[in-house]
């Protein structure tokens, strides 16, 4: 289609041009040859096809042609592109554009944006992943990143074993700190420091992953974790006015609630019984203003003082055992989800106007029916007011809205734990019940003599009287001017601004149960009167954070173009601000309808009930300002010789104002280079089979900073002593003169190959990096007294190494398509040393959460005690201890345990990762398929903690599995119960080898199913053409190594999302 | 047109590189956050001091947990963590629970705050318009390093023996903030030096009066040091700051004006107890010592005369499946935390004990006795305690002293010196069917310092 309208174009234009030219004599064309990105295409050959006259463009695309008069046909072919022919008529000497297309699919792709340049991928030396719209396009969703990590080659996320939150990487890991291990975002150009789901997916016209040095040192000191550079959609020159639209509709089921593991309602009341018996609650029954206890065991309490009978407590608590709070979740809070996006574009270009404009309106309202609304608004144009002057603009403007749905399960928790599982919220009829999470219902009963606002709390209602809500306003504007100065320098200026607001609006309602209990508490009972300390009304937080950043950019462009020799480099410098503002107060008594408050007093104490204890009211207001200043210096530049050999280098100097820094410090220069060879462009070379073949190896520096540390010795203020009324604060930052920037280097070996036709093709990568300098917690004795039991330093050397290899192939091209995407990665590395590792005890490795920071192993290298075992006379966990079966928890679990007594277990970091994706397509339906698979690593699996069991009513369903009698071990490896608690047969038993699992799996991630509608099948379309789609996520797992039933991406009590599926329409006008 | 355009931007171009080049120190000169402050001025150095959730209600627990001013049932022991259970019973090992979250950790952390302050004041000009603010905040620093380094070696070192003093180890003497010097432990003698040093030093800084008890001023710094000279046993040097104590501040609250219905009579009072000299209380409270858990010795209940209105101000009976036991509500922090700070009670003891102890049996009981019809009900004539000698009159004072200063956190420290005058008190504990004895004099009375502590600084362990 959009060929036709080119053709059309140039026609036109060629035949107005034609009109008075004066036949009699040979004419001259100029003109100029583009790329349909408009890059000029230097050395296209133009030739006539009926005279035989030939020209070649030069370094700018131009050419100039000597013509005959009359009818002719300029055929113009350059290698990688289409050739292409245009029918002459009447010719004159004005400029004609030509614009080439490449000549096949993949060909299409071969720019990669670093965010500084654009460089045609056969040249580049470094490593670029990309993602083509096409490719981007298979998945629907309102975000651009989630969609990544099952479609890129080196990009995985694995979960963290403390918080069981997915970590996305590119190449593994490149630090050992967790909060900046994530890859640099750019958006067209610029760093973007706003909120990363402000963007519209449709706005997105292809991702590049810049995965090594010579790729992503361009980018300084914040570029080791890798660079992930979203690119939007651009208007081209000379284009008709295009229009897009694009909608769709996505519903998920309510998730499966009970895929969590609890312990049934029956073992928690017989437990709770037990405990009863034994006297546990003796020391919490004289107080209920302190406990809340559970239903059972008021119950029981009731029956133990006569209060009620033995039977009527037995049927009472019988009733309990059928229920489950998991349901009461599920029916109460959960639905389905359904998400809507509509989005729109208009885009076309005149001889010197480029311009797209598009909107877009996302609705979403999750499965607890939290709300989100965003609208993005993009104007981005591009003005050629004459030749060699390039104006561009661009404003992206984005807004949205979050407000909080229904309780999470499990969100509603009790003083000290969690409700008991058999808790219901509403009774037969639908009416809410209290659940007593703070205080017993006995004391509630008699509390402030019925004087007091009803304290009670009914989760069914409670969260109508919150309302939480986010606003963010996101501005995003860049101005950049590109200027020729003369042949081979152009001068880049760009300019962008950044602001964005984020509003939260927290009001808890006078009817929540929150805002009575500090009402309640604060209240002063006299005789006579009740005096509310706290007004009544609502309590409402507000907070507002400003982020303004800043950035100009100035960069000298060389490009030449010589015999055999091509220079292309650049010099730039860029200087930085970003401004974060953030302020957060609350008012008390708030009153929504006519916006009043009142005024409370902080700084006196009162008795608090229902302790009496003193206490101030609650006060949170603050405000906060951090800047961040950047300037940068950067160079880069490759040169090609007889188009097969090419030489690439590239530098960078980051200065910042890290504070206290000594300034030599603050200078971090980070450099790479590279060479690229392409065998198969030798005279010699003959292989037909490998028809494209090309050799890449890079190695270079990137680095790594943590904006939160600081050398010096500083403080932070927190608030006001409200008995002096003076400041007070924190030592925030410890002097540490050594503090330094963290530093990654890589070497990185390439094979990039292809078939003649393409049909088979792919890329071969090995990696090697060096982490050094890593910032690393290190153990820090508490007669320092720094308040910490750990102290960040530069003291972490690291190293890893992988392949990433993808293969793509056409395996059937006829009628009926089959193309297959293939990606394969593996990684590996390890802590080459660590400070401070050898007083690190083996109970430590085999209960750490995260980073073990062992030198020789893996980062996240997973360690565990020794089994023996389930004693079969009581069922107590057995480990070892000095080589002997033991049960000496304290000793095994303390100073017992040796390294060497540990079982290594594996990585916690997937070794082989990957995905599969097949394409088949038949006419107009088309199918894609994408299973990601994640292999070689282990987690651990989740079991009865009885610690947690007791004093925090958290259960897990092992416990039913638990050695009960002596035989059972030969059946079961969950320890027996006892009481008391001992908590380090427990940790024993959770950090054993036991509970360490398989966590390879194979999970199906999405289905596309396509059907195009196009005008060349239906003619009577009103529109030239439109796709329907379906889009099934979240399918599930096809094979897993474990037998528990558990996704290892969702361990540590997360639910998996559920199956989603997606219809949508997109059209094009 | 076109060669205007050209020139404008290329100049726009030079002026806007060489910009970069000039503005750049400048320009990276800017503090990241604004909340962040090198520690610079008075107000930074005294706001380091004032964060009184930290400074002033950490204390260390240790010395209560382990001594007899309470017991648990057996019940209430089992549902304890491990550690606790330890050190109820006095274990060998595993009494406290490893990293920062500890005695130790908390005592050593007012001790870096304090040499923070103390590195820098003298950086600082003493300008003679804030002289006092100067004086304030160093005074401030040294008293809260000795009150710190007191408690570690009352809990961690042998009870003082001036015999032995200055070969029994002591304490690491952390004296600056730098945590790249290793920790070693001087002998006894060299921190209860250290801390007197400190305290005399802080009583020449800090003001008669302070802004708020929460801050030390002289009289505080004059208590502790008593405090420090009794268990050393120097009761002439404890009579004389005990005494130049009192001169500065002496006041008694009277009990009648209490409620002993209240469910903590001191609740109004926590930072207006006309006692309080200085306000510090107990971290927590751990779970045994929480009114809970904790019962009373009811010897300890039964030793109360009926109109002393400590018996219903203090303890509450317990109900339920706990009657005929009871509680402690009497803490001055007016709620279930423990107050340890230094209060004019414990000074009137402390002078009446000196003078008892010097033989001056007359002004040792008028000291008793200024204090004790304070505590008596005021509708019943109020009988003087009398005492044949000073002996019996330092008896008297002595079962005085544990009657009301029960749950300060000050027994633990009186039976390690007692025992070292000869008053061979034996400990007991009895649960889980199960007894647990601890002599006199043990060496048990110095607590094992934390296992990780020792295996990171390599100092030598107490012996067990």
């Amino acid at each position: 289609m959009q060929k036709i309208f080119l053709l059309l174009l140039i026609s036109f234009f060629v035949a107005l041009q034609a009109t008075g030219q004066d036949q009699n004599n040979a004419i001259k064309l100029n003109g100029r040859v583009l790329s349909t990105d408009q890059k000029p295409i230097a050395g296209a050959t133009l030739s006539s096809k009926l005279h035989g006259t030939e020209a070649s463009s030069d370094d700018d695309g131009n050419f100039s042609i000597q013509l005959l008069p009359g009818t002719d046909t300029l055929i113009i072919s350059h290698i990688g592109f289409l050739q292409k022919r245009l029918p002459l008529n009447q010719t004159t000497n004005s400029s004609l554009i030509i614009v080439m297309e490449r000549s096949s699919l993949e060909l299409e792709e071969v720019m990669v944006s670093t965010g500084i340049e654009k460089i045609p991928k056969e040249r580049a030396t470094g490593s670029f992943a990309l993602i083509n719209n096409k490719l981007f396009n298979e998945q629907v969703g309102t975000g651009v990143l989630n969609r990544l990590q099952s479609i890129t080659n080196g990009y995985t996320s694995f979960p963290l074993r403390n918080t069981g939150d997915n970590l996305s990487v590119v190449r593994g890991l490149s630090t050992l700190s967790v909060n900046i291990a994530k890859p640099l975002i750019i958006l067209d150009n610029f760093e973007y420091q706003g909120d990363i789901n402000n963007i519209n997916p449709n706005d997105v016209e292809n991702i590049t992953f810049l995965k090594d040095a010579a790729a992503g040192s361009i980018w300084g000191a914040k570029a080791a974790n890798g660079v992930i550079v979203i690119t939007t959609k651009k208007g081209l020159l000379n284009q008709p006015v295009k229009v897009e639209l694009n909608t769709n509709l996505t519903i998920a089921d309510k998730p499966d609630l009970f895929y969590s593991k609890n312990i049934s309602s029956g073992d928690f009341i017989d437990l709770e019984k037990y405990l009863f018996s034994e006297g546990y609650y003796n020391s919490m029954l004289p107080y209920p203003e302190y406990y809340p206890l559970s239903p059972v065991v008021n119950l029981l309490d009731k029956a133990n003082r006569g209060i009620i009978s033995d039977s009527e407590a037995d049927a009472g608590i019988n009733a309990f055992r059928s229920q489950d709070v998991r349901k009461e979740y599920e029916k109460y809070f959960y639905k389905n989800s359904v998400n809507q996006q509509y989005a729109i574009s208009l885009s076309g270009g005149t001889k010197n106007l480029a311009w797209i404009l598009s909107g877009g309106f996302d609705k979403n309202s999750s499965e607890l029916n939290a709300r989100y609304n965003r609208v993005n608004m993009r104007f981005d144009n591009t003005y050629v007011p004459f030749k060699n002057l390039e104006i561009n603009s661009s404003v992206y403007y984005t807004q949205s809205k979050t407000t909080a749905g229904r309780p999470a399960v499990g969100s509603i928790s009790a003083m000290g734990g969690a409700i008991a599982p058999y808790t219901l919220f509403a009774d037969e009829n639908g009416n809410p019940l209290p659940v007593y999470t703070t205080y017993n219902p006995s004391y509630l009963d008699t509390a402030g003599g019925g004087r007091l606002l009803d304290w009670r709390y009914f989760p069914l209602d409670d969260y109508k009287h919150i309302s939480n809500q986010t606003n963010i306003e996101n501005l995003n504007a860049v101005l950049g001017i590109r200027y020729k100065v003369f042949t081979g320098f152009s001068i880049d200026i760009k300019y962008r601004y950044q602001s964005q607001h984020t509003e939260t609006e927290y009001l808890q309602g006078q009817g929540s149960f929150a805002t009575r209990n500090l009402i309640n508490s604060f209240s002063q009972l006299t005789p006579g009167s009740v005096i509310y300390k706290i007004p009544k009304g609502d309590i409402l937080d507000l907070s507002n954070s400003y982020t303004n950043s800043q950035n100009l950019r100035s960069q000298l462009n060389f490009s030449k173009q010589w015999h055999t020799h091509e220079i292309v480099a650049l010099a730039g410098s860029e200087i930085s601000e970003s401004v974060n503002k953030n302020n957060y107060y609350r008012t008390y008594g708030h009153n929504r309808d006519i916006l009043t408050y009142v005024d409370v007093d902080y700084t006196n104490t009162y008795p608090i009930l229902p302790y009496r204890s003193n206490g101030f009211i609650p006060n949170s207001s603050g405000f906060g300002k951090r800047n961040n200043r950047f300037v940068s210096f950067y160079a880069n530049g490759a040169y090609t010789y007889k188009t097969r050999y090419t030489l690439s280098a590239s530098a960078r100097r980051d200065a910042s104002n890290a504070f206290g820094v000594k300034t030599n410090d603050k200078w971090k220069p980070l450099w790479s280079t590279g060479v690229s060879w392409e065998i198969s462009n030798e005279p010699f070379y003959k292989l037909q089979l490998l028809y494209y073949l090309r050799l890449k190896m890079t190695y270079g520096y990137q680095g790594n900073i943590d904006p939160a540390k600081v050398a010096l010795t500083t403080i932070r203020y927190s608030n006001i002593n409200p008995l002096t009324l003076t400041p007070y604060s924190v030592v925030d930052n410890f002097y540490n003169p050594e503090l330094k920037w963290e530093q990654v280097s890589m070497l990185n070996t390439a094979v990039e190959w292809a078939s003649k036709n393409r049909r088979l093709s792919g890329s071969f990568e090995y990696y090697e990096k060096k982490m050094a300098d890593l910032y690393a917690a290190t153990r820090i004795e508490s007669t320092m007294g720094i308040g910490f039991a750990t102290m960040v330093r530069n003291a972490g050397k690291m190293k890893g190494r992988g392949f990433d290899i993808e293969l793509n192939s056409i395996n059937i091209d006829r009628k009926f398509r089959w193309a297959t995407h293939f990606i394969f990665n593996t990684y590996k590395d390890k802590v080459l040393k660590l400070k401070n590792p050898s007083t690190l005890l083996g109970s430590d490795i085999a209960g750490s959460t995260g980073f073990t920071g062992l030198e020789g192993y893996s980062p996240f290298v997973y360690f565990a005690y020794q089994w023996a075992g389930l004693d079969p006379a009581t069922g107590d966990p057995q480990g070892y201890l000095d080589r002997q079966v033991s049960k000496d928890y304290g000793a095994i679990t303390y100073e017992g345990t040796k390294f060497s007594d540990l079982k290594y277990i594996g990585s916690q970091f997937p070794r082989i990762f990957g995905s599969l994706g097949n394409s088949f397509s038949w006419r107009n339906f088309s199918l894609n398929i994408r299973v990601i698979y994640k292999f070689n690593y282990y987690f651990r699996r989740e079991s009865i903690n009885y610690r947690s069991l007791v004093n925090q009513s958290i259960g897990h369903s092992d416990y039913s599995l638990r050695w009960q009698k002596p035989g059972d071990e030969l059946s079961t490896t969950v320890p027996s119960f006892i009481y008391p608690v001992n908590n380090s047969r427990n940790s024993f038993y959770l950090n054993s080898e036991i509970l360490a699992t398989k966590a390879d799996h194979i999970r199906l991630q999405y289905i596309n199913i396509s059907y195009d509608l196009n005008k060349q099948v239906f003619k009577k379309l009103p529109f030239s053409q439109a796709t329907l789609y379906v889009v099934s996520n979240n399918l599930g797992i096809i094979w897993k190594a474990n037998e528990f039933g558990i996704d290892p991406d969702y361990n540590n009590n997360n639910i998996p999302p559920a199956k989603s599926i997606a219809v949508g329409l997109r059209i094009s006008l | 047109m076109l060669s205007i355009i050209k020139n404008t931007i290329c100049t726009g171009i030079i002026i806007l590189v060489s910009s970069y080049l000039f503005s750049c120190k400048k320009y990276l000169d800017k503090k990241p956050d604004q909340r962040l402050a090198i520690p610079s001025s008075i107000q930074d150095l005294q706001s380091l001091l004032d964060n009184y959730l930290q400074v002033n209600h950490r204390d260390p627990f240790a010395g209560e947990l382990s001594a007899d001013d309470y017991y648990l049932t057996t019940d209430d022991f089992l549902g304890l963590n491990e550690v606790e259970r330890n050190m109820y019973t006095w274990g060998k090992s595993n009494l406290f629970a490893p990293g920062i979250d500890n005695d130790w950790a908390r005592c050593y952390n007012n001790v870096n705050r304090a040499n923070q302050v103390l590195l820098n004041i003298d950086k600082i000009e003493r300008l003679p318009n804030d002289g006092a603010g100067w004086n304030n905040a160093k005074g401030h620093a040294l008293f809260l390093r000795a009150r710190s380094f007191l408690f570690v070696v009352s809990l961690w070192s042998a009870a003082y023996d001036m015999a032995s003093a200055s070969t029994d180890p002591g304490i690491p003497l952390r004296l600056n903030p730098d945590f790249n010097e290793a920790s070693t432990r001087a002998s006894v003698q060299q921190s209860y030096d250290q801390v007197i040093a400190d305290l005399k030093q802080s009583i020449s800084l800090l003001p008669d009066i302070s802004l708020h008890t929460i801050r030390p001023s002289k009289a505080a710094a004059m208590g502790t040091l008593a405090r420090t000279y009794l268990w050393m046993r120097n009761y002439d040097s404890c009579f004389k700051y005990a005494d130049l104590c009192l001169q500065l501040k002496s006041d008694l609250k009277d009990y009648n004006e209490l409620s002993a219905l209240s469910t903590f009579p001191f609740s109004g009072l926590q930072y207006s107890n006309p006692e309080d000299i200085v306000n510090f209380s107990i971290t927590g409270p751990p779970a045994s010592l929480n009114p809970s858990r904790a019962k009373i010795d009811s010897g300890l209940y039964q030793s109360y005369d009926t109109n002393d209105l400590r018996r219903e101000i203090f303890f509450r009976t317990n109900t339920g499946v706990n009657t005929g036991t009871f509680a402690f509500k009497g803490s001055y922090a007016g709620n279930s935390v423990l107050y340890d700070g230094i209060a004019t009670n414990e000074i009137w003891l402390m002078r009446a004990e000196c003078y008892a102890r010097s033989g001056n049996k007359v002004a040792a009981l008028l000291d008793l006795n200024t204090l004790l019809i304070k505590r008596w009900n005021n509708t019943v004539p109020y009988i003087p305690i009398t005492a044949i000698d000073a002996r019996e009159a330092l008896d008297k004072i002595l079962m005085e002293r544990r009657k009301e200063l029960v749950m300060r956190g000050l027994r633990w420290m009186d039976i390690k010196r007692l025992n070292k005058e000869g008053a061979n008190i034996t400990l007991q504990r009895n649960v889980n069917n199960q007894g647990y004895t601890l002599v006199p004099n043990d060496k048990k009375y110095a607590l094992p310092i934390p296992d990780d502590v020792i295996s990171l600084s390599g100092m030598q362990q107490n012996e067990r």
